[in-house]
């Protein structure tokens, strides 16, 4: 396989620099449509009367599905290939409605015997701030 | 609750999985594939031609179609038979989540994950996943409500037995903090009771400051031998060793002695960020409490102060500490 090439170059990052942002707006289908492709079938996500039954408000987004906007807002920053390591936690649950805002803000710079490797924050949050994952991530770079 | 005796049982049941795959290693259903790979990117919106056109992916450094990283475990998944819950256990993890819900932990939330990914997936690729329980923390009191975190890890590997990249995943299993109950917007169902402050223990030795909190008043514990001034409230005095004692009334004033600011665990009852105080009041005597009215960011050691007795819903009464103006 070849290598994948680096999208972003080392030298042109610094810390603070920004990724640009992605929005996605979570809604009833769209997690129907995510439990089916990911294959993540627990009722709490899809079945809006077993989630009720369950004293929860409504169906609520699949932490990995707030993993994968996240992660999509990565790969179209750090190009496809190049995300290496990702880490986060769900702070909060998402909620049908809700607009999803991604943030990516650099926070290092290294030279590993893999290459060079630019360290983030991510982090989720939704319409009014509230944090839903937060995280770090590594991508490689050029 | 459960008794010590149940809960030992029960932990020594549940700390026997930590170490044990959760079943065979199980490699999906489908190997890496187009139709997977399009469904997953409409439902993440995710347009990039390297998961997407044929065409263009061939021209890529990847040479063809590539899988989102994010669709690792996804190729993993039980898929269908997830919808009928876990009350029928088909691996060590279904039978370990159905003993703590069995003890009444009942609620289970994801809480965290980690990946690292050694390579993209390609289309023919089939992949096998090794998942350990990896770790199970002792009981926690947390925001949601008492549990345990338990860690699982997923090796995943191709046809080839090299590795993709891994995964941890962390659930909470929880005893919900509130009974569950049906969400209802118009029939009228009880509202659960409010959350409320955790009472302090009370005895022989301390019932009596806790009454007078109620009555209004902060005391101060007074040795009837020596007459020096104790607290928290304790049967003997610890310079004379009486057991003689009655009670002054404290003017409230005090300077703050030093402080934390608590963010987080929020339990539920109470207000956050809590700003926990130890108070030294002017009669001598050093008291552990709180600050209110005023923002933590104002807070500084040495501040004067002044306690009143604040009382919750519930009718508890306690003794809070709040800036104080004057300077008589």
């Amino acid at each position: 396989m070849a290598k994948p090439i680096a999208k972003l170059r080392y030298d042109d990052l610094s810390e603070g620099d920004e990724a640009p942002a992605l929005s996605h707006e979570l809604t009833r289908s769209g997690l129907v449509a995510y439990a089916g492709a990911s294959g993540d079938m627990n009722p709490m996500h899809h079945d809006e009367v077993q989630a009720k039954a369950a004293g929860l408000p409504s169906v609520f987004g699949h932490g990995m599905l707030s993993m994968g906007i996240l992660g999509r807002a990565l790969t179209d920053w750090a190009g496809v290939g190049n995300l290496t390591e990702y880490r986060a936690r769900f702070t909060k649950q998402t909620w049908p409605g809700e607009t999803l805002s991604t943030r990516i803000v650099v926070t290092g710079k290294s030279q590993t015997e893999e290459g060079k490797r630019v360290s983030v924050d991510v982090t989720l949050c939704n319409q009014d701030g509230e944090v839903k994952l937060a995280g770090t991530a590594t991508v490689a770079v050029a | 609750m459960l008794s010590a005796e149940k809960k030992k049982e029960l932990e020594e049941a549940i700390y026997a999985f930590v170490g044990k795959p959760i079943g065979p290693p199980f490699t999906g259903r489908d190997v890496v594939n187009e139709p997977m790979i399009r469904q997953w990117c409409d439902a993440m919106g995710e347009t990039s031609p390297n998961y997407l056109d044929a065409v263009a992916a061939e021209k890529s450094p990847h040479g063809g179609i590539v899988a989102p990283p994010m669709m690792l475990q996804a190729w993993v998944m039980q898929g269908w038979e997830m919808h009928e819950g876990y009350d029928e256990p088909k691996n060590e993890e279904h039978r370990l989540h159905k003993l703590l819900t069995d003890a009444g932990y009942e609620g289970v939330l994801g809480t965290d994950t980690e990946q690292s990914f050694s390579r993209y997936l390609r289309l023919g690729d089939a992949v096998t996943a090794d998942t350990v329980i990896e770790h199970i923390s002792e009981e926690k009191a947390t925001g949601a409500g008492v549990g345990y975190f338990i860690t699982t890890r997923a090796t995943f590997t191709d046809q080839n037995g090299a590795e993709l990249g891994w995964m941890t995943f962390r659930v909470l299993k929880f005893i919900p903090n509130q009974p569950q109950q049906a969400a209802s917007d118009d029939d009228g169902a009880a509202q659960p009771a409010k959350p409320a402050r955790i009472k302090p223990p009370m005895g022989h030795d301390n019932s009596w400051w806790w009454q007078a909190c109620t009555d209004g008043k902060i005391q101060i514990q007074r040795c009837g031998g020596c007459e020096k001034l104790r607290h928290p409230p304790r049967p003997m005095c610890g310079a004379c060793g009486s057991m003689e004692w009655d009670a002054v009334e404290s003017s409230g004033r005090g300077t703050l002695h030093t402080y934390t600011v608590i963010h987080y665990p929020q339990f539920p009852g109470y207000e956050f960020p809590i700003i926990a105080a130890l108070v030294d009041l002017e009669e001598g005597v050093r008291m552990m409490s709180s600050i209110s009215g005023c923002d933590y960011e104002k807070v500084e050691i040495g501040m004067p102060l002044q306690g009143v007795i604040h009382e919750d819903e519930d009718g508890f009464a306690l003794p809070i500490f709040r800036p104080r103006e004057d300077s008589q």
